[in-house]
């Protein structure tokens, strides 16, 4: 199928008010979500996740994607209003937003970080269509080795979401594995922790889990501790961005897309580190770098466009071999199981319709942000509004509901409120949730690929070293492996040496 | 509670957990044919290979908080009274068992509006009218989107039929 027909094939798919209506709900969904202190984009997917059963896949993916894009800029405007980042992404905004604000300065913050997270969030897009198709090619000729070597190399992502201590990081990816051996055997069918109980012969439920973890243990936060600190958010101003300081930050803007796009097209970075590159790229080379920190416009339009930029690529090796880029690609990875996809390059071939139609769907997101998002600025008051102890019991309730739907089973429920309870421990310990997720997802897909190479060889190990492109996993995999204990170990001298010192 | 004694406590609890599954879980809890051609194939393998690195990363955690400085003074708890803060996750954990307990008396509904408003009076809310008002607008409005829309058979309990 050419480029053209495909094109038509996907435009055919998505030429409907539905999916534009959902991909509209979805933005306005993930910029609200995002702008919730204590909710995040990552919270904001998963509970509208439920949501997409009834959908069509395109639909329902299309809803994901605009919940994930609207919550990444959303996670800007508490960042920029209360110093407060609805995301962490928004980080990096905060140094140059607060202090706008503070100058009285809000709305043309915000302004500037709508333009910039529009600008990127288009350059992603774009660069997801471009790369994807030409990643998929190259990827078709993947056999179970090649992919067991792939994904081995993804679960390095792990170093990338494990915060500052890689081997509690390390430790949630094994419980995540751990996790994911429940079920039936893959080859012999025999039970694996399954208790003879009939419902975990198919494992755990992923939605049940993927809740548990994200949304309930921030339930139980409110519970430990409900006098939250709730920050005072500051007025919009009356200054407005002009094209003027649109066009003086476009250079900051392009470059932060730009390194948004690279750093999101590898798998674990994330859009945090992506930010805080653009935002001191941009200080580094800007005429005003000593005012960044005290409010530069220049400085907010390059940490939403280093931020924004991550939105689109993270789909790339998604969409391309199958690999989540992070946590949310990860659950819209399990969004297209559940719709009974499998991404990765086969999906190429086989639902090319489905990929054109998502390509044109972001594409429009980037519009529909535009909108929504100057909607959003000026309704935040209310939404900052909305006590805690009404909209905490509401998201427990929507969890409830939303992984009961899944499978019409109660035992769901119960699991997911025992991983809430694992995921509160771990929050307590301080233990990220994300590699728990990742390698939960990957974990079955590794042990797969693993045992077909083995059955496939008469279980010959060198099957895993048989070509160019296995080794050329195993390089990158050692490279990965040898900067994050290079970086461990310096890190342990660096905390060994501050202890010597008076 | 310090860096340091998460590092170890997390430590030894890897180190317990990985001597657990080798010792007792996985040779009860996983079933394997006897004419396994080889050991790499083996539905033993996989869990067996997770749990010894579990014990590794967990010995690892232990190496290196040795290596973390002592701090001066020990970190500043995040809530004033502990011991409430554990009571009250205590009765949330109890509002948990007890609503997956009792959703097929109940129905999905009903036990969804009380678990509303038992975690709003848990944490105090502020507005206790909105949340009464929100523990049975919200489990309703999503009764009607996920039985009419969604096509779920939601339970109805034994009580109450809603249409």
């Amino acid at each position: 199928m050419s480029f053209i027909d495909s094109l038509l094939a996907g435009l055919q798919l998505v030429s409907n008010v539905e999916a534009f209506l959902a991909l509209a709900l979805g933005v306005a969904i993930g910029v609200i979500g995002g702008a919730i202190p204590g909710m995040s984009a990552t919270m904001a997917v998963a509970l509208t996740l439920p949501f997409t059963f009834s959908m069509t896949p395109i639909t329902g993916i299309l809803l994901l994607l605009g919940v994930y894009k609207g919550g990444i800029f959303g996670g800007s405007i508490p960042a920029i209003l209360i110093k407060t980042p609805g995301t962490p992404a928004s980080s990096a905004t905060v140094l140059d937003g607060y202090p706008m604000a503070e100058k009285g300065q809000a709305g043309k913050a915000l302004g500037m970080a709508l333009w910039a997270s529009c600008t990127a969030d288009l350059i992603s897009n774009l660069a997801l269509i471009f790369f994807a198709g030409f990643l998929a090619s190259f990827a078709l000729s993947f056999g179970p080795p090649e992919f067991f070597t792939l994904i081995l190399f993804s679960l390095t992502i792990i170093a990338g979401v494990s915060g500052d201590s890689l081997l509690r990081g390390g430790l949630s990816a094994m419980l995540g594995l751990l996790l994911a051996t429940i079920g039936l055997d893959l080859v012999y069918g025999t039970n694996r922790f399954t208790f003879e109980n009939p419902n975990m012969m198919g494992g755990l439920n992923f939605i049940a889990v993927l809740i548990g973890l994200f949304a309930i243990p921030e339930i139980l936060s409110m519970v430990w501790n409900p006098a939250s600190q709730d920050g005072v958010a500051r007025s919009l101003g009356r200054n407005k961005v002009t094209f003027q300081e649109y066009r003086r930050s476009f250079k900051s803007i392009v470059r932060g897309s730009f390194i948004g796009v690279f750093l999101g097209s590898i798998p674990g970075i994330g859009a945090a580190p992506s930010a805080f590159l653009s935002y001191s790229e941009a200080r580094r080379k800007s005429p005003n770098k000593e005012n960044f920190g005290n409010g530069e416009i220049e400085g907010v339009a390059a940490s939403e466009a280093g931020n924004n930029g991550v939105a689109g690529a993270t789909l790339i090796p998604l969409l391309a071999l199958g690999v989540p880029g992070d946590v949310i690609t990860a659950i819209i990875m399990g969004a297209f199981m559940i719709h009974g996809l499998q991404p990765g390059p086969m999906m190429f071939v086989l639902n090319v319709d489905i990929i054109y139609g998502l390509f044109i769907g972001l594409i429009v997101s980037s519009i529909f942000l535009f909108f929504l998002g100057s909607v959003a600025i000026r309704g935040f008051k209310y939404v900052a509004d909305i006590p805690r102890g009404v909209l905490f019991p509401a998201v427990l309730i929507l969890c409830i509901y939303g992984v009961f739907a899944v499978n019409n089973n109660i035992f769901d429920v119960g699991v997911m409120f025992a991983m809430g309870g694992v995921g509160f421990v771990m929050m307590r310990y301080k233990v990220p949730a994300a590699p728990f997720l990742i390698a939960f997802i990957l974990g079955p897909l590794l042990e797969d690929n693993f045992r077909q190479s083995m059955l496939m060889s008469g279980s010959s190990g060198w099957v895993l070293f048989r070509g160019p492109i296995t080794w050329f996993f195993w390089t990158l995999t050692a490279i990965t492996v040898f900067a994050i204990v290079r970086a461990g170990i310096r890190a342990t001298r660096h905390q060994a040496t501050g202890t010597s010192q008076p | 509670m310090e860096d340091r004694s998460i590092q170890i406590q997390l430590g030894i609890g890897a180190i317990a957990a990985s001597v657990f599954l080798i010792a007792v879980a996985i040779p009860f809890w996983v079933s394997s044919p006897s004419n396994v051609p080889n050991v790499i194939l083996s539905p033993l393998f996989w869990p067996n290979v997770l749990a010894a690195l579990t014990g590794l990363i967990g010995a690892g955690l232990i190496v290196t908080s040795i290596a973390r400085p002592r701090p001066e003074k020990p970190d500043a708890s995040d809530v004033d009274d502990r011991p409430a803060a554990f009571t009250r996750l205590a009765i949330m954990a109890v509002i948990m068992i007890a609503s997956v307990l009792v959703m097929p008396r109940l129905g999905l509904v009903g036990t969804a509006m009380l678990t509303f408003a038992a975690t709003a009076f848990l944490v105090k809310t502020k507005h206790p009218r909105s949340a009464l008002v929100c523990a049975v607008v919200i489990p309703l409005v999503l009764y009607v989107f996920f039985a009419h829309i969604a096509g779920v058979a939601v339970p109805q309990g034994d009580f109450v039929r809603l249409p």
